[in-house]
């Protein structure tokens, strides 16, 4: 049963949103975000094996290529701010907070 | 009936390490608690006949990504005491779960609403290598274009970023 399929990307991705919400701490913020990618892959996959279409699998490739970019800049900037605060609270990095 | 014993197997994997990730206080268990998610993903795909997606979940998710965060990880060296204290952490897991029920349920009820369909793996090279290359190449090809313009930029970023020196001082 493909709905299997589509129930465990819901699954993953309200995980990701409590991951985001609920956590302070920065790396497991980002990692919740890539666990909401993932959820959205797989539902991808799911939607192109109905209907025997591999549209979905292309997209998928592009959503693995945004998560990678998406990676390498979230790494560089908290390196950044891991280097200026030595804090990987995700309350002390408000910064923009006027 | 033995698909569907994999697939029970690999979704609670994925749930087990998806909780993990969000349980753990040390962010790099939650990131091998996470390897454990994509590697029961990229089984879950192979289940789906997606083998080039399976074989590219290993490589550049499991592989590439998860690698370049716990080498992150393991860099900034963190102790317990730079971890932040989050005495609430259950109560805000629960309040979460409490207002992300909703949403769930949303989507749950728009998938039962889907016409039902097999899992059966197909063969004629669905998935494979050839087939989604020449799709990639043939009707993605902008998409394709512009997501590679995306990874220099963010190539380009990032060593701006984190390649500064002096202005650290």
């Amino acid at each position: 049963m493909i709905h299997n399929y589509l129930f465990l990307s819901i699954i993953l991705f309200c995980l990701g949103i409590v991951g985001v919400i609920s956590r302070r701490n920065v790396f497991t913020v980002f990692m919740s975000i890539e666990l909401m990618l993932n959820a959205a892959n797989l539902a991808f996959v799911a939607f192109s094996r109905i209907h025997q279409s591999m549209d979905g699998h292309v997209l998928a490739m592009m959503v693995m290529a945004v998560a990678a970019a998406e990676a390498a800049l979230a790494l560089a900037v908290v390196i950044l701010l891991h280097k200026h605060k030595s804090k990987l609270d995700t309350n002390v990095f408000s910064l923009l907070k006027g | 009936m033995f698909a569907d014993g994999l697939f029970l197997g690999f979704a609670v994997l994925a749930v087990l390490g998806a909780a993990g990730l969000i349980l753990f206080r040390h962010p790099m268990n939650g990131a091998m608690s996470f390897v454990v998610t994509l590697i029961a993903l990229a089984g879950l795909y192979a289940l789906l006949s997606a083998k080039l997606i399976f074989a590219l979940q290993l490589i550049v998710y499991a592989g590439a990504i998860m690698s370049l965060i716990v080498f992150i990880i393991m860099f900034l060296n963190i102790q317990p005491s730079d971890l932040p204290k989050e005495e609430t952490k259950l109560l805000y897991i629960i309040g979460s779960l409490i207002a992300v029920f909703p949403i769930g349920m949303f989507l749950v009820k728009i998938v039962k609403s889907l016409p039902k369909s097999s899992t059966e793996i197909i063969g004629n090279n669905f998935g494979g290598v050839k087939q989604v290359g020449l799709l990639l190449f043939k009707d993605w090809l902008v998409p394709f274009e512009i997501v590679s313009i995306l990874l220099l930029v963010s190539l380009i970023g990032a060593v701006i970023l984190a390649g500064k020196r002096e202005a650290v001082k």
